[in-house]
């Protein structure tokens, strides 16, 4: 299979996702673009990470191609293996290949989750050789200079056996992302949940207060998405508190205490 | 009941204490008459009162007779462990008075709505920390009040008769009290100075202010009373959803409005406190505004009010009220709101001096490095002239002037922090860390006295390197003191912070004994060796899976012949490379009590020199403990080896210095290595304990007592997502064990001489 008839085209972004710049996070990403450098996304779950993924393969009308890494991903996973198809081995590429072949941009979510033996195989791609060897083939594929590397990953709930190791990190740009500002984070609560102004004010007071909390046994509070998800709910007629309850109280924790202080900041405000 | 057998049956329950007789007699007389039933239920309340307080407990069989004929004898055990708490807290007399008011401390309260602090204390300081988005702190007090670091709360709350009213009611004061912090309604600056301390380390601006009245008593209530205002309406707008919550709750009935005989001024802030609660304060005088806080109103509906409108309406009312000094009445105080609670500038003083002094340190520590990294000739210079002003007259405190950043750059409201320091006339540049310190210390409190430079000055003089860290000795402390709850079976609660658990080090004891060991284990540690290395984190490849790396060229070929042959293939044609983790944290709890002397330490060590080899070649983390201890004031741990500390020659020697101590009060022990193993991140968590028999200490740790201390030890360890297992080295397998660590988390050896070969053994079954 050659890079002609990759089915990429959906993985083309044509509508323009909504995202709202917290810094000059754009003119960076694109200015690593345009030197082949690759991209490192950190911050905590729910922040936007995604979404700015989706958001820069728009601008640059590049086809986008994510993968969530897990604990079990190899790099077979990633770059591809051969199956067995009516008695015949079958090469198939894996998401990475794919992309390196059609200049495309290949989003690691998560990659602290993958295996550091898997994690290794993106080196050659990260630094200034921008190759990616395919072993079992005997290729050597050449990245075209479309082709964008990101990986992003939570440095919150990582543990000191989920790291990166410094030869991985250090190929990077990094861009550091956090829960948007106070009005930034109602503009995108009023935008993408549908909200009015003042409901999503009170929304984003809540996320702040669960966020305070991270001394007191919850180590990360309402994400910018499980706001714009309640919005989503009380758009649809599920009253306030209800609303409030199911995505965002009950998504945080499983302690009662915990839930039944967080239910209290729900009833305080709303 | 007949006398000698109640007499006998007493002193059997508070042995070894022999009270007098004629003390007992008096104290057993009533119960003569009572039924057997009613004798036996009070009487099994002795144990629990009578180790906590023996006069409690004389007390308690006093009153019984009389209090039985009001509390039912089902309710019994709960009101005497409620008796138990309160003395824990508040002391004898507090639960000598509990236990007297039975009936309106206890029974009339039993089913309305009561809540408890302790119940609800978890979810309410999490509830007010994510508010607050700051450590607050909460604890049960007299009274309602905040030093602003912690929250004073009623231990109980009853006001009304849903437990949901009440604790919306636990939320209100909760906020209320935020809102004072949040305010800096307590804090309020000098207008002159802008220093909330008059001079700095010891008296609030605001003492100053309410002092300076002819009734200092009235003004500070009106302050305090508009404050609470305020901060309603600063909680109307952050809160909304709380103060509508509270609109809705039944109407508090006003403390003692009712007397007639009141001075006009308490009548004039009781009427007002009447209207704020009901809620007309606000909206009526927006109609028919009070005269006197006219402004004040327009003020607080508008924007950007601050405790400088307050203090200037207190100002017109205390004018307006002033004291006819013919009449001769005083003003006699109000009572406070609930929620509002009670102003107490001392505590808010204290907690300032505190953190004044704790920062202080701080700051003169980071001062003290900064300097200490000058060029030397800065430094002598520095202290040359610290020296001439010692000796000289001019003045105590160095000079210091800071020359801020904003000068060039910064604005008002955006506060830069120091780039230089004048010390002395010498000029210090300060790094940024150092900087931003002295700019917050700044902020908070005023100014930077020059005793602290001072004294960073002789610090960095003295040559900074941190103090020499002393080479440990003889079972050196390593740190504080550690308190541990104790369960208590008999009242079925915790004795709040009951043993005090010191770590320490064992000493470095050079003895054959490791090699001594290894010698005579020979060949079983070379087979130990191998059998762990085939337990290691190993990379196998499973053959014919679904998916895989490669193709499984043998499953292949077979299944294409299958199919060739028109039978169903097989698509399980790959080999997967599996990596099979462990990911193990264990502790190991050796018991160092006397009972261990001879055979059986010397098994239980010679078992930990044979583990911990096979330990090293398996890779899992592992720490080893040993403990003793003599009462619960002394519970002592001794670290043998910690977490992430190389299996050396200190290890193993300090193993060899595994002697037979005191006690084993297995409780304290249990929960200290559950909060080690808690902080570590292993996916299989495990507690071995190593022991010769029976939890049991000198005090009346012992039986029953003990046993059950021990098992609820190991079941918050369960909670706390950890396998405890214990082995027991006993001549015979006793009932209670099953009972203790439950059917299969324990293994009895009989053999002491078999130790050492089956702990590796059984530590290989408990993780494969």
């Amino acid at each position: 299979m050659d890079g002609a008839n990759i089915p990429l085209d959906e993985h083309r972004i044509v509508e323009k996702p909504y995202y709202l710049a917290q810094g000059s996070e754009v003119e960076i990403a694109c200015a690593a673009y345009r030197s082949g450098l690759p991209l490192l996304l950190k911050g905590p779950t729910g922040c936007g990470k995604t979404r700015f993924m989706q958001y820069l393969a728009w601008k640059l009308d590049r086809p986008l191609i994510t993968v969530s890494c897990h604990d079990d991903l190899s790099t077979s996973d990633l770059v591809g293996r051969y199956l067995i198809r009516a008695g015949e081995a079958v090469w198939m590429d894996g998401p990475l290949t794919l992309a390196v072949r059609a200049g495309a941009i290949c989003y690691l979510d998560e990659v602290v989750e993958a295996r550091k033996d898997t994690t290794v195989v993106i080196h050659p791609l990260a630094d200034d050789r921008r190759e990616l060897p395919i072993e079992k083939r005997g290729e050597l594929l050449i990245a075209p200079p479309e082709f964008m590397l990101a990986v992003s990953y939570n440095p919150g709930y990582q543990s000191v056996l989920k790291d990166l190791k410094p030869s991985t990190r250090q190929r990077f740009v990094a861009l550091s992302f956090n829960y948007p500002e106070l009005e930034q984070e109602v503009d995108i609560v009023c935008q993408e949940g549908g909200l009015e102004r003042d409901l999503a004010l009170s929304l984003v007071k809540l996320a702040v207060m669960t966020r305070n909390l991270k001394d007191s046994g919850l180590p990360e509070g309402a994400s910018t998405r499980l706001l714009i998800q309640a919005g989503k709910l009380i758009g649809d007629g599920v009253d306030i508190q209800t609303a409030c309850r199911v995505a965002v109280v009950e998504p945080l924790s499983d302690d009662p205490e915990m839930l039944a202080a967080v239910e209290d900041m729900v009833g305080s405000i709303f | 009941m007949n006398f000698p057998d109640l007499n006998k049956q007493f002193y059997h329950l508070v042995a070894p204490d022999i009270p007098n007789d004629w003390e007992v007699e008096e104290l057993l007389e009533p119960y003569l008459d009572q039924s057997d039933e009613v004798c036996q239920e009070v009487f099994k309340c002795i144990p629990a009162i009578w180790p906590i307080s023996s006069s409690l407990c004389c007390d308690f069989l006093r009153i019984m007779p009389e209090t039985l004929k009001i509390l039912p004898l089902s309710q019994l055990s709960t009101w005497v462990g409620e008796i138990l708490d309160r003395y824990e807290l508040d002391g004898l007399r507090a639960a000598q008075r509990l236990m007297r008011n039975v009936e309106s401390g206890y029974m009339n309260r039993s089913n309305a709505g009561l809540v408890l602090l302790g119940e609800v204390e978890g979810r309410l300081l999490t509830f007010i920390r994510g508010v607050a988005g700051r450590d607050l702190f909460i604890a049960p007090g007299n009274a309602v009040f905040t030093d602003t670091e912690t929250i004073f709360l009623p231990p109980e709350l009853a006001v009304f008769s849903a437990s949901a009213d009440n604790v919306l009611l636990y939320k209100l004061i909760l906020a209320f009290q935020w809102a004072y912090i949040a305010n800096g309604s307590f804090t309020l600056p000098d207008p002159v100075t802008q220093e909330p301390l008059v001079d700095s380390e010891s008296s609030l601006w605001l003492n100053t202010f309410f002092a300076s009245f002819s009734q200092p008593l009235f003004a500070r209530d009106c302050y305090f009373f508009l404050e609470t205002v305020r901060a309603a309406r600063f909680l109307e707008q952050e809160l909304p959803g709380l103060m509508r919550a509270w609109a809705k709750l039944p109407c508090f009935v006003l403390p003692g409005v009712e007397d007639k005989n009141i001075s006009p001024q308490a009548a004039f802030l009781s009427d007002l406190q009447l209207r704020f609660l009901n809620g007309s304060l606000l909206e009526a005088s927006r109609e028919e505004p009070l005269p006197l806080l006219k402004d004040y109103w327009h003020r607080l509906l508008g924007e950007g009010v601050n405790g400088m409108d307050t203090v200037a309406a207190v100002k017109a009312i205390c004018a307006a009220h002033a004291p006819h000094e013919a009449e001769g009445e005083e003003y006699e105080g109000i009572t406070p709101l609930l929620f509002q609670g009670e102003i107490r500038l001392s505590a808010v003083e204290a907690v300032h001096r505190q953190r004044f002094l704790r920062q202080g340190e701080e700051l003169v520590h980071s001062l003290a490095l900064h300097l200490a990294s000058l060029p030397k000739e800065q430094l002598e210079q520095l202290l040359r002239s610290e020296e001439e002003k010692e000796n000289g007259a001019t003045g105590l405190e160095s000079d210091v002037t800071m020359i801020m950043d904003s000068e060039f750059a910064g604005t008002a409201a955006e506060p830069q922090a120091p780039l230089l320091i004048t010390i002395n006339n010498e000029e210090v540049r300060l790094g940024e860390e150092v900087a931003e310190q002295v700019r917050q210390f700044h902020d908070e409190f005023g100014h930077l006295p020059g005793r602290f430079l001072s004294s960073a000055v002789g610090r960095a003089g003295k040559g900074l390197a941190p103090d020499a860290h002393p080479g440990p000795e003889q079972g050196e402390e390593l740190q504080a003191p550690i308190c541990y709850d104790e369960w208590d079976h008999r009242r079925k609660g915790f004795r709040k912070n009951w043993c005090m658990v010191t770590i320490k080090e064992l000493p470095d004891l050079r003895s054959g004994f490791i090699r001594q060991t290894l010698g005579k284990y020979h060949g079983v540690v070379n087979r130990l060796r191998h059998q762990f290395e085939m337990m290691r984190t190993s990379d196998r490849f499973a053959r014919r899976q679904r998916d895989g790396d490669d193709i499984d060229l043998d499953a292949l070929v077979e299944s294409l012949a299958d199919g060739r042959a028109g039978l169903p293939s097989s698509d399980r044609l790959f080999i997967k490379l599996l990596r099979d983790e462990r990911d193990i944290a264990v502790v190991f709890l050796i018991d160092m009590s006397n009972s261990t002397a001879g055979w059986v330490g010397n098994a239980i060590k010679e078992s930990l020199v044979l583990m911990t080899e096979a330990l090293e070649v398996l890779g899992d983390r592992y720490a080893i403990y040993g403990f003793s201890g003599m009462r619960r004031t002394r519970c002592e741990l001794f670290r043998i080896k910690e977490f992430g500390e190389p299996y050396g020659e200190r290890v193993r020697e300090r193993i060899g210095a595994i002697s037979p101590m005191e006690y084993t009060r297995m409780g304290p022990a249990i929960r200290h290595a559950t909060s080690l193993l808690a902080k570590t991140d292993a996916r299989v968590r495990l507690l071995i304990t190593l022991s010769d028999g029976k939890p049991e200490d000198y005090d009346d740790y012992k039986g029953e007592y003990a046993i059950e201390d021990t098992r609820h030890a190991l079941l918050e360890a369960k909670m706390a997502g950890i396998h405890p297992f214990c082995i027991t080295i006993d001549h015979q397998a006793h009932d209670y064990m099953d009972h203790l660590y439950g059917p299969v988390n324990y293994i009895f050896v009989n053999d002491v001489r078999k130790l050492p070969m089956r702990m590796p053994e059984i530590y290989r079954v408990l993780t494969t």
